[in-house]
C-alpha cells in the first residue's frame, strides 16, 4: 500500500516515433502483406507449406531449448551445441541401420520400436556428451571471464565437427527412409504425410516432459533457483555443480531426440549440419528470448515457419539461397528492436 | 558438542582469499548453543568473508572451522546447509522470479518431512503475517522489508541450528528494522542459535550476548555485548558517541 502511494505518475510519452521503430513497423507490415497475398493466391500451397513449417519448427525447437535451458543456468551460450545435435543425429544412423538392422522402405511394429530404441540411445548418448563437455570444458572455467568459456565452446564445437569428419568422411551420408510417406489427411488438395506427423508426435510428448521436469520435479526447481541466483541457491542447499551438470544433461538430450528426428526426416547428414541447424536454433532461441522456454518454442516455430515460407511461397518468395540470410538478418533486427525476445522479460539481472 | 560446553561454531586462525587479496588474516571466533553472536566492524574488516567461509562458498586457505566437533573447513556449501547451518544473505539475495511461497520452498530444499515443512511454513507466517499476505506475489516486487522478512523466513525454512543473518537492517526504514530485531530475538528464543552481521552495531550489540570487532581482517576485540556497548574505542568508532 506504501509502495503504492509513492509511485511517481507516469509521464506522458509524446516523443516522435524513431526511425527504427517506423521501419521495424514497416518492415513487418510488408511481411504481412506478402503473407497475406500469397494466401490468397494459392491457399492449398499456403497450408501446406504451414505445416511444413511447423514441422521443421518441432525440430529446431528441440535443439533452441537446449541453447535457452544453458543460457538460462550459466549465461553461456553453448556453441558446442549444434554439434551435439549433429552427433546425434550421426548415431542415430548408425544404431538405426547396424544395432537394429534397419533398411530403407521396411515398415511395420519392428520400425517403431527400433526407431524408439534409437530415440533413447540417441537421448542418452548426446545426453552424457554434453554433460561431459561442461565438465572437461566449462567447469573450470566458472569463475573465470565470461569471454573465456565462450571461446572454449567455439573450440569445443570445431572438436566435435572434427570428430563427426573423422567417423563419417566429409560427405554427406544416407540414413535409412523408414518414416512412412502415406498421407495422414488430404483436405481440400492439402496433404499431410506421416513422416511430418510424427516428427511433431515423438517433440510434443518431450516438450511436456521437459515442462514438467522444471516445473513440478525437485530437480526442476534446483535448476530455476541456480538459474536466477547461484550463490543464494548454494545456501539453500542445492549441489550447483550437480544441477548444472543435470541441466547439461537435460539439454543435450533434447538434441539428441533433435537428432534422431533429423536424421529419419531429412535422411541425410553431414559433419557440418550441426553448424548451421545449430545457428538456426540459437536465433530462434533470441527470438523468443533466450532463457526463456516457451518462447524457444515460439522462436523455433517462428523460424520453422519463416524457412518454410520463404522456400516455398511462389509470389516473390527470395528462394532457398536466401533462407540463411534471412535467418541472420531477423536475428540482428531482433537484437536491436527488442533484446529481450518475444516473450523475454526485461530482468535486473538479465541485462 | 563434543567438548561438553555448548561449543557449536569454532573458527581458529582462519585466513580467506579473494584471489590474491587476504580479506581475513587470522580469525577466530566462538558461537555457543543458543547465544546471539554479532560481528560488527565497518565496511570490508570482514563480516561477510566470515560468513562465506563457514557456509562453504569461499573455502579458507589456512586455519580450520568445526561445526558441532565436525570440521567442515572444506565442506561444500550444500552440505553446510545439511548440517544445520541456514543463512540469510546480504542484500537478500531472493529467488525473484519465484512467488514468495516458492521461496520459502527453496529454504526447506534439503528436507523431506513434508509435515515439519508445513510447521515450519506456518511459523515464518506467524512471525511475519506481512508474508502471508503476498505469498502468491513474485519475490523480485516485494519492497526491501518484506524482502527482508522473506529471505529471513526462508533461512529458517531449513530449521537450522546456527542461523546466520548478513546485514538484516541493511536499507530499512527505522519501523522494519525494529519490527527485523524483535524477530530476531524471538527466533532465538524459540532455540535458534544466531551469528548476526551487522553495521548498525547499536541494535547488534542490543540484542546480543557476545561480540567481535572486526577491523581489516582481524578481530579487534572480542568480549560481552554489555562490556563492547561500555568500550571507548566502541562507542567512538561504531556507535557515533563521543
Amino acid at each position: 500500500m506504501v509502495t503504492e502511494a509513492r509511485r511517481p505518475p507516469l509521464p506522458l510519452l509524446r516523443n516522435r516515433p524513431s526511425f527504427t521503430t517506423v521501419g521495424g513497423l514497416t518492415l513487418v507490415a510488408l511481411l504481412i502483406v506478402w503473407l497475406i497475398v500469397n494466401l490468397v493466391k494459392t491457399p492449398s500451397d499456403f497450408a501446406e507449406i504451414f505445416l511444413i513449417g511447423l514441422t521443421t519448427g518441432c525440430i529446431y525447437a528441440l535443439v533452441a531449448l537446449g541453447y535457452t535451458l544453458v543460457y538460462g543456468i550459466l549465461q553461456l551460450i553453448n556453441f558446442a551445441h549444434g554439434d551435439v545435435f549433429m552427433l546425434g543425429a550421426m548415431m542415430s544412423a548408425t544404431v538405426a541401420a547396424s544395432v537394429f538392422g534397419l533398411t530403407s522402405g521396411q515398415s511395420g511394429v519392428v520400425v517403431w520400436l527400433a526407431v524408439f530404441g534409437t530415440l533413447i540411445i540417441a537421448m542418452a548418448f548426446c545426453g552424457t556428451l554434453n554433460a561431459t563437455i561442461e565438465f572437461v570444458a566449462y567447469r573450470p572455467l566458472r569463475n573465470a571471464p565470461r569471454l573465456a568459456p565462450l571461446i572454449t565452446a567455439i573450440g569445443v564445437s570445431f572438436i566435435l565437427q572434427n570428430v563427426g569428419l573423422a567417423w563419417k568422411g566429409p560427405n554427406y551420408i544416407e540414413v535409412v527412409d523408414v518414416l512412412p510417406k502415406s498421407q495422414v489427411f488430404d483436405i481440400g488438395g492439402v496433404t499431410y504425410t506421416w513422416n511430418k506427423l510424427i516428427v511433431v508426435l515423438i517433440t510434443v510428448p518431450v516438450l511436456i516432459l521437459l515442462v514438467w521436469l522444471v516445473e513440478r520435479t525437485r530437480q526442476g526447481k534446483a535448476m530455476r533457483a541456480t538459474a536466477q541466483d547461484m550463490d543464494a541457491s548454494a545456501m539453500m542447499g542445492i549441489n550447483v555443480n550437480r544441477t548444472i551438470s543435470f541441466t547439461f544433461l537435460i539439454a543435450g538430450a533434447l538434441a539428441g531426440a533433435a537428432g534422431l528426428l533429423y536424421a529419419l526426416y531429412v535422411t541425410n547428414v553431414r559433419y557440418d549440419q550441426g553448424f548451421q541447424l545449430g545457428l538456426i536454433a540459437f536465433t530462434a532461441a533470441v527470438l523468443g528470448g533466450v532463457g526463456n522456454l516457451p518462447g524457444a518454442v515460439l522462436g523455433a516455430i517462428c523460424i520453422g515457419l519463416i524457412q518454410a515460407f520463404n522456400e516455398g511461397l511462389t509470389w516473390h518468395a527470395p528462394g532457398s539461397d536466401w533462407t540463411q540470410s534471412i535467418v541472420f538478418a531477423i536475428l540482428i533486427l531482433i537484437l536491436v528492436f527488442r533484446p529481450e525476445g518475444l516473450l523475454g522479460e526485461r530482468t535486473p539481472e538479465g541485462g | 558438542m563434543t567438548e561438553g560446553n555448548g561449543l557449536m561454531l569454532e573458527l581458529k586462525d582462519v585466513h580467506t582469499f579473494y584471489g590474491s587479496i587476504e580479506a581475513l588474516k587470522g580469525i577466530s571466533i566462538d558461537v555457543r548453543e543458543g547465544e546471539i553472536v554479532t560481528l560488527i566492524g565497518a565496511n570490508g574488516a570482514g563480516k561477510s568473508t566470515t560468513l562465506r567461509s563457514i557456509n562453504g562458498l569461499n573455502h579458507p586457505r589456512r586455519g580450520s572451522i568445526r561445526f558441532e566437533g565436525r570440521d567442515i573447513t572444506n565442506a561444500s556449501p550444500h552440505s553446510v546447509v545439511k548440517m544445520g547451518i541456514a543463512q540469510s544473505p546480504e542484500g537478500r539475495r531472493l529467488f525473484p522470479r519465484m512467488s514468495v511461497h516458492e521461496n520459502l520452498e527453496m529454504g526447506a530444499f534439503q528436507r523431506a518431512d513434508r509435515k515439519g515443512i508445513r510447521e515450519d511454513m506456518d511459523r515464518v507466517f506467524e512471525l511475519f503475517p506481512r508474508l502471508q499476505e503476498r505469498r502468491t506475489q513474485k519475490a523480485g516486487t516485494l519492497s526491501g522489508g518484506e524482502q527482508q522478512m522473506c529471505a529471513i523466513g526462508r533461512a529458517l525454512m531449513a530449521r537450522p541450528k546456527l542461523l546466520m543473518l548478513d546485514e538484516p537492517s541493511m536499507g530499512l526504514a527505522p519501523i522494519f528494522v525494529e519490527r527485523i530485531f524483535e524477530t530476531i530475538v524471538e527466533v532465538n528464543k524459540q532455540g535458534t542459535t544466531i551469528l548476526l552481521v551487522e553495521q548498525n552495531a547499536l541494535m547488534a550489540l542490543d540484542v546480543a550476548s557476545r561480540g567481535y570487532v572486526l577491523e581489516t581482517g582481524t578481530v579487534a576485540l572480542a568480549d560481552e555485548a554489555k562490556a563492547l556497548r561500555q568500550n571507548e574505542q566502541v562507542r567512538k568508532t561504531y556507535l557515533g558517541e563521543d
